[in-house]
């Protein structure tokens, strides 16, 4: 007989996953997320799969400008002036999707970088960064994204900034509370004393160990970013795209909270469908991201593992 | 360490944060440029001369030309007097701290309905889910926090406006009217509101105004009209509050104190009641005022959607309006409203639970 070689990281994978797939809950909001993000990539890489046409444009039909309720032909109606909200919010996912991952990526490797940093040199750099943090959490995350892009700009590079800058430090928070107690641990310090140099042991010794709780915080924050992103297009920020499609489709741009607002003043005098279809794509995205946290953090808890 | 040493302590810490606050809103209205600081002052009546020459005067009166920190030394002078700039809106012209005043006590009403409706909500869910736990109630309302924090605000106040007030969905529902404070047509030649503003005298907030007046039927349709934006608004916080209910329950009712209740023979619901829910309440009432006060940039979308005439609103129409002064002074409001949240629910943790302050 051979023996099996055992892979204690293997294994830990494997429990984790079993953990996870336990959780109806989790298994549910993973296959939704996968659904979304399968959609955002074809619109990406070859939107005439699921036939769209334009990804760029909500493809306005001024001959037919009053919402259509659902039908055959247009299932979820459309909505003013004459756009396909089936086909829109399919388009309107791709830069949801995609800025959402974007802000929680670039904000959750900045923080953790800034808490790795804090938590291992403490003192004055600690103090620093912490005050800062302190700072940016003195002001409503939807008042401090609207005074950002209001005052720099509307573009989508400022928007995703403005967002970047109110994420990053509930990372740098995370990860600094994660370092403080591990650095303390004896395998630190044995590294220390074995003269093995700072970076390493940030970086090959202590951020390893910090990724659990940051998984969780990263799948909650895609569902919370997602959600601020469109309340800021629902208010007015929208994004413009460049290309010439943009300028083509009238201002028009395939976005969630904004295909929200566009429907409002005829959802109020009775066409439901405009708002409910829009609002209901984004609910079950960040609803599904939370689960999906949710059962993260069950399954990556050592308590829960028996 | 003393309660008296650890308050100053505190205070200590809120000087820092308070310079970084205006610090940033200063760097953000500097990013801006020159015509977004002095846009609200120029007189478009003049001739491109004249406003050339009154450019280069304004440009001089906010020292523009000076570096940065010195530009911050005058900027917060002016705030420290009181002195916060115009706000140009389409609703409301004037001093940026006149509009705090006349917008600021909606707001506060709002979220004073908000609150309780939340609490209301939160606290008896989130007990039942922590006695019962893995029942179908905790399931349950697991499964409503999880809406609750994935909701987009905007989008349960456009359903909310659609069932409730919207005659041609529901006719049976159309119980909560849509829009301002008060229904307008009560008012009409009233002394003590203003129909252009929508906003009432002496105090500002309508219901304690209609009060002072002895007006019955007005008093009924504020309330009326607050309803919805309050219940959107406090959605928005049932989610964590229930949570945070849950687990310091969860923590109390395994307290000895608990046990003993208990094993002397009293009633489970007593014990509940009386024993552990007032100490699991504690810490969720100061915490919860601070989640709240996070949740409170909601506002700007609620009130916009329920065109109530507070913080919100304005804010709202100084972003459409392109208004420096109002976005700057309204960032501040809300900024100041978070500090100091933070810094009563700490003096607050610190007076309930006095390891906090031997921890230091």
């Amino acid at each position: 007989m051979v023996e099996k070689k055992r892979n204690p990281k293997l294994e830990s994978f494997i429990i984790t996953m079993k953990i996870f797939l336990r959780d109806p809950g989790a298994v549910f909001g993973l296959v939704v997320v996968m659904i979304y993000i399968l959609i955002a990539l074809i619109d990406e890489f070859d939107p005439g799969l699921i036939g769209l046409t334009d990804v760029n444009s909500l493809m306005p039909n001024y001959y037919n400008p009053s919402p259509l309720p659902p039908s055959s032909q247009h299932i979820f109606g459309t909505t003013f002036p004459g756009i396909d909200l089936f086909q829109g919010i399919l388009k309107a996912i791709r830069l949801d999707i995609g800025i959402t991952f974007f802000v929680v990526g670039i904000g959750a490797i900045s923080g953790i970088l800034l808490g790795l940093v804090s938590g291992y040199f403490g003192k004055w750099i600690d103090e620093i960064i912490m005050r800062t943090t302190d700072i940016f959490f003195s002001i409503p995350f939807l008042v401090l994204a609207i005074a950002i892009a209001f005052f720099m700009g509307r573009t989508i590079l400022i928007i995703s900034f403005a967002l970047i800058i109110i994420w990053w430090p509930t990372y740098a928070r995370v990860v600094r509370g994660q370092v403080l107690y591990i650095k303390e641990l004896a395998y630190i310090e044995a590294a220390r004393a074995s003269a093995t140099k700072n970076h390493k042991i940030i970086f090959k010794h202590i951020l390893p160990n910090t990724l659990a709780p940051i998984f969780v915080q990263f799948s909650m924050d895609l569902a919370s970013v997602a959600l601020i992103f469109a309340t800021l297009s629902f208010l007015g920020f929208v994004p413009t795209l460049g290309g010439s499609s943009s300028a083509s489709s009238g201002g028009y741009i395939p976005e969630l909270g904004y295909l929200s607002s566009i429907g409002y003043s005829y959802a109020v005098v009775g066409d439901w469908w405009t708002i409910v279809f829009p609002g209901f794509a984004l609910l079950l995205f960040a609803l599904s991201m939370n689960l999906v946290g949710d059962g993260l953090r069950d399954a990556l808890d050592p308590r829960f593992r028996r | 360490m003393k309660l008296s040493t650890y308050v100053i302590r505190r205070i200590l810490i809120l000087i820092p944060t308070l310079i970084g606050l205006t610090i940033i809103v200063f760097l953000l209205t500097r990013a801006g440029g020159t015509n977004m600081i002095i846009g609200p002052y120029l007189n478009p009546r003049l001739s491109a001369q004249q406003q050339l020459i009154e450019k280069q005067q304004l440009i001089k009166q906010f020292h523009l030309n000076d570096p940065v920190w010195v530009q911050y030394f005058y900027y917060m002078w002016a705030l420290v007097q009181g002195n916060w700039g115009l706000t140009k809106t389409a609703i409301y012209t004037g001093p940026v701290t006149t509009a705090i005043a006349l917008f600021m006590p909606n707001t506060i009403q709002l979220a004073i309905v908000a609150y309780v409706i939340a609490m209301f909500i939160a606290i008896p869910s989130g007990t039942a889910s922590a006695v019962r736990k893995n029942s179908f109630v905790d399931q349950f309302t697991r499964f409503i926090a999880f809406v609750g924090i994935s909701l987009p605000v905007f989008w349960l106040a456009q359903i909310l406006a659609e069932a409730f007030a919207t005659p041609t969905i529901s006719p049976s529902l159309n119980i909560f009217p849509l829009g301002g404070t008060v229904d307008a047509n009560l008012l009409v030649g009233q002394s003590w509101y203003n129909q252009y503003l929508g906003i009432s005298y002496p105090t500002h907030i309508m219901m304690i105004d209609a009060l002072i007046h002895g007006d019955i039927p007005v008093f009924i349709s504020a309330v009326r009209h607050v309803i919805l934006p309050a219940a959107t608004l406090a959605f928005t916080s049932i989610a964590g509050i229930m949570r945070y209910m849950r687990s310091s329950m969860m923590e109390t009712l395994n307290q000895d104190y608990v046990r003993t209740a208990r094993s002397k023979g009293v009633p489970e619901k007593i014990v509940i009641k009386k024993h552990a829910r007032k100490n699991a309440l504690i810490p969720v009432v100061t915490v919860s005022g601070l989640l709240f006060a996070g949740l409170l940039g909601g506002v700007v979308v609620i009130e916009e959607i329920f065109n109530y005439p507070g913080m919100g609103y304005w804010t709202y129409w100084a972003m459409m309006g392109l208004d420096s002064g109002g976005i700057m002074g309204s960032t501040i409001v809300f900024g100041l409203i978070l500090v100091s949240a933070n810094f009563v629910v700490d003096i607050l943790y610190a007076v309930i639970d006095p390891r906090i302050r031997l921890g230091e």
